[in-house]
């Protein structure tokens, strides 16, 4: 079998890949969301970019797991980074995530143009992960982004509870004796390897709002977390899905931005629709 | 060829000059953007003035030209307007609100980047990263001079922000300091954030051919918050950040010729190295003079226990008590031979006794302690029994106008609560 | 010097219910609150009176271990916080939560559970069933399936009270529970702690207003970044001990505070 109903296999393996990330990055976006750190992945984001580039200068080779693990590497290191940060300089939050986001993005975008400079072969293909393209994406590596999310999903479900009270009250996790930081910690990376997996697809610069949008669009809809987990796991895979289908339909699209358009119009769409949940306004 | 190499020379002098231009006016602006916390809506002001800029494109404006900036300060107003809506209609965060619409933003720019992409000047990489080297390849004529097209927007752009920084510093200062007071003093605190916005917008979008969308977050950012761990008063953080900026442009613009690799991109590297020496080696708040400055403490703590345990064990020895002093840990036998080479100590391991200058310091030390003591006792409900192990850390840092407070306060005594003598000042 | 001083409370315990050890705790390096020395005994309700600012949330945060030590030790029942973490119930105050949040009312309560039911297990029929008795206690039991945002202040710290009671503790910790709280909630509140204090339980409650401290407190506790008195509430809330509560900070602490902070000498 070779396509169906006109899609080439290949595309719809893809598309069903892409859409694993864009549902666990809306269940995992979620509990960022909740915890007040919507942003919390958007300096490792940046940071991957150095990530693929250097993997790609180590190795050589191109295959989708090195990149990525190199990317996972950087986004992880960029959070050590701003953890540093926070804890040896007196500069605020805000600041140290701007400094860490724009000074790896250039680091980034330093290596990525001094490999194309060079010519050296294979090089130019990693642009795509700036802004995402799917086209390129093999059944394998599908295979391999479906399998990490899954994997994700399956964590935050063992762990919801805990998730869900340290997100509400850490005060009272704390006083409970859970090691409220280290669940923190593991909700970051959580965050940090949704970022990774979601990079191939929406790319550096726009997979933040994979893990913002369908949240905040999932969360017009419901007063329970629980809910709103799943809810935000659809709304990422309708998405995910939606960019991929227009990228292979219209060529020299990027899917990141279409993903995030399509997202974007479903939380405007629950802003309009859904039964007023705030009270008093 | 000469000739050729000066055309070469001049440039990437043209190229530099616009980087530092570009990056200065970025410095100013993000100087009271990162002390007004404001540092994520500059991120998301960089993202988001995308759209603008290529809606004004497509309708026939010139990059750098007066409609992309008024279409990008447009843009830039409508993104921050857009969160605070989504902020108090919808119930979100600040940081989701402003994650929601600068990713939507920017990617809204992007897809119209790409569909238009054979009616205008403009790609997606460039919107990304910007090509600084090919802004001198685009000049106009001044004053008989071909000029780089985007060093004239830069220019410009930089002298309206000086001016309007230094017309509206009085207010810019009230406002990031204390907006509640600012208003309750008649300065118009909307208007004048609402300028910050607007000064943010213009600095972005007239860096955007030079670095691109993203990293005009590095030129906005780092500086001031380089700037900040160096100085403490905000003209001299905005001059220092300025400083700062030139420098990267400078040294970044080079390091990336050399390397063959993107200006922009390098810029950022520089911006973050500095960053880090700041963070290291600054005077007072480095990483650095910090642990310098807790090692001393340490170490003079150890010397003063030291000194006072020898008096401790005089005082004793007067009453028949005597009990030799030793180090218990090498820190302190360091700390003891130190104080016998520096004549505060007399005598050899084992038996060390005072010198006339050690007994000052000695004096001073247990009197801060039992002065403290006595403090404590009259003060809170401490059991006696507990008094002594919290003046242990607090004699160290007792100095002789507060010793004199405590004294009027307590009374001068002859003894603490444990019944032991108070030393007289000696200072 | 007041003691409180009661017979021992329950169980084989080889201490008192609570005891603050020559305490400092520090924000950073700086201390905010110096030498606490207090002991308490169950059962009772105890208040910990003093000014905004005097550190009296710190006090209850530094017992859970929610923010370091810098000096001297806490103790429950003669044993180290670790030890009998699940004996002590806790009620924060409320405005350090989001009530926007997306939990019920019986979300919350049943978060009363966790620490017995120990990680990745989820809340079952008993759970369920307990939470709904708590809740009953706290008159809320109508309520149970609403968006906690929905509730009034005064109900909002009653959701807080019935988790704490869901913790089935020996000890409770509460800070401010009063603040924003219409009438009927006090009281409803205050006949809670009445039933604890009854079934043996201790009762350590953070509390800024006088009036009604004298009112319902067995014994109090009065601080301003340090001890100034503590015993029973008669004895303790003498005008000269109340003058030197509210006089302001002693600027000696200040001082000092700021040298240590900065790892120097005050003048």
């Amino acid at each position: 079998m070779t396509s169906l109903a006109g899609i080439p296999y290949n595309t719809l393996v893809v598309a069903a890949g892409v859409a694993a990330v864009g549902f666990a990055a809306g269940v995992i976006g979620s509990l960022g969301v909740l915890r007040k750190r919507a942003l919390a992945g958007d300096a490792a984001a940046h940071a991957t970019l150095v990530g693929v580039a250097a993997a790609f200068l180590v190795t050589g080779r191109r295959d989708l797991p090195v990149l990525l693990l190199g990317a996972l590497v950087a986004a992880v290191a960029s959070l050590g980074v701003l953890v540093l940060i926070r804890r040896f300089t007196r500069t605020r939050d805000d600041a140290a995530t701007a400094i860490v986001l724009g000074v790896s993005f250039g680091l980034g975008i330093t290596l990525l143009s001094g490999i194309t400079a060079r010519g050296i072969p294979g090089g130019g293909g990693l642009e795509q992960f700036l802004l995402g393209h799917t086209a390129a994406l093999t059944a394998a590596d599908a295979g391999l982004l479906a399998a990490v999310s899954a994997a994700a999903v399956l964590l935050v479900w063992l762990g919801l509870k805990e998730a869900v009270l340290v997100a509400f009250d850490p005060d009272f996790a704390a006083a409970l004796g859970w090691p409220v930081t280290v669940i923190d910690y593991a909700l970051v990376a959580l965050v940090a390897v949704m970022v990774v997996v979601g990079l191939p697809a929406a790319g550096a610069v726009l997979v933040t709002a994979l893990v913002v949008i369908p949240p905040v669009a999932a969360r017009q809809w419901t007063d329970r977390a629980g809910t709103m987990l799943l809810l935000a796991g659809l709304i990422g895979l309708v998405s995910a899905v939606a960019g991929v289908a227009a990228s292979a339909v219209v060529p020299r699209l990027a899917t990141g931005p279409t993903i995030v358009l399509m997202a974007a119009a479903i939380f405007a769409l629950s802003l309009l629709l859904a039964p007023g949940r705030r009270r008093g306004a | 060829m000469n000739a050729w190499l000066s055309e070469q020379a001049a440039m990437h002098a043209w190229a530099i000059a616009t980087a530092a231009v570009v990056s200065s006016g970025c410095a100013l602006v993000g100087t009271l953007l990162v002390v007004r916390r404001m540092s994520l809506l500059g991120d998301a002001i960089s993202h988001a003035v995308l759209p603008g800029i290529v809606v004004a494109v497509l309708a026939g404006g010139r990059p750098g030209g007066m409609l992309v900036l008024v279409a990008a300060v447009v843009t830039a107003l409508l993104t921050v307007w857009l969160t605070q809506a989504l902020k108090s209609r919808a119930g979100l965060a600040e940081d989701a609100a402003a994650g929601v619409v600068f990713t939507t933003l920017f990617a809204a720019g992007v897809v119209l980047v790409t569909a238009a992409a054979a009616r205008i000047d403009l790609d997606p990489s460039c919107v990304l990263h910007g090509i600084l080297e090919l802004v001198p390849f685009d000049t106009v004529r001044l004053g008989g001079f071909e000029v780089p097209r985007a060093f004239v927007t830069a220019a410009a752009v930089f002298g309206l922000l000086l001016a309007a920084a230094i017309l509206t510093w009085k207010e810019q200062l009230a406002t990031a300091f204390d907006p509640a007071a600012a208003r309750a003093a008649g300065i118009p605190v909307g208007l004048v954030t609402t300028g910050l916005l607007a000064a943010t917008a213009l600095a972005t979008v007239a860096s955007f051919e030079a670095v691109g969308a993203i990293l005009v977050v590095a030129m906005l950012v780092v500086p001031a918050a380089t700037a900040e761990l160096l100085v403490h008063r905000l003209p001299w953080m905005a001059l220092v950040a300025v400083i700062v900026a030139v420098f990267a442009a400078c040294a970044g613009y080079l390091a990336a010729w050399w390397f063959n690799t993107s200006a922009a991109g390098m810029m950022a590297v520089v911006l973050g190295l500095e960053y880090f020496a700041a963070a290291v080696l600054a005077p007072s708040d480095g990483v650095l003079s910090r642990a310098v400055a807790r090692l001393w403490l340490a170490w003079r703590v150890t010397c003063e226990d030291c000194l006072a345990a020898v008096w401790r064990s005089e005082e004793l020895a007067a009453d028949g008590r005597a009990e030799a002093p030793t180090a218990v840990s090498l820190w302190q036998s360091v700390a003891f031979r130190w104080l016998a080479a520096s004549g505060q100590l007399v005598g050899a391991q084992g038996a060390w006794r005072l010198s006339t200058r050690g007994r000052v310091e000695a004096e001073t030390v247990v009197r801060s302690h039992r002065l403290w003591e006595a403090w404590l006792g009259r003060h809170t409900e401490l059991p006696l029994d507990h008094l002594h192990p919290p003046a242990e850390w607090i004699e160290h840092h007792l100095g002789a106008t507060v010793r004199k407070r405590i004294e009027a306060e307590v009374g001068v005594q002859e003894s603490d609560p444990h019944g032991r003598s108070i030393p007289p000042e000696r200072k | 010097m007041e003691r409180v001083t009661r017979t021992s409370g329950p169980g084989s315990d080889s201490g008192p219910a609570l005891e603050f050890h020559d305490v400092t705790v520090a924000y950073g390096r700086r201390p905010v609150l110096w030498n606490i020395d207090l002991v308490i005994e169950a059962p009772g309700l105890f208040g910990i009176i003093g000014p905004n600012g005097a550190g009296k949330s710190t006090l209850l945060k530094a017992a859970l271990g929610l923010v370091p030590l810098a000096g001297g030790s806490v103790r429950f029942f003669g044993r180290p916080l670790d030890e009998v973490r699940r004996r002590i119930g806790y009620v924060p105050q409320r405005e350090t939560v989001d009530w926007d949040f997306p939990v019920s009312v019986m979300d919350v309560v049943l978060m009363g559970t966790y620490a017995r039911l120990g990680w990745f297990r989820r809340p079952g029929s008993g759970e369920r069933a307990l939470a709904n008795a708590c809740l009953d206690r706290v008159g809320l039991a109508d309520v149970a399936d609403r968006q906690i945002g929905r509730l009034s202040g005064g109900q909002q710290q009653r959701v807080f009270l019935a988790r704490a009671l869901a913790q089935q503790a020996d000890l409770y910790f509460l800070d401010e529970p009063l603040a924003g709280v219409d009438a009927r909630s006090q009281e409803q509140i205050f006949r809670v702690l009445a039933e604890l204090r009854a079934a043996g339980k201790l009762v350590v409650v953070v509390h800024h207003d006088l009036r009604t401290a004298a009112e319902w407190f067995d014994a109090v506790a009065l601080v301003d970044m340090r001890l100034v008195a503590a015993g029973p509430t008669a004895a303790v809330l003498t005008p000269e001990n109340l003058r030197r509560t509210y006089a302001g900070p002693l600027d000696v602490l200040d001082e000092l505070g700021r040298a240590i902070e900065q790892g120097r000498r005050t003048p």
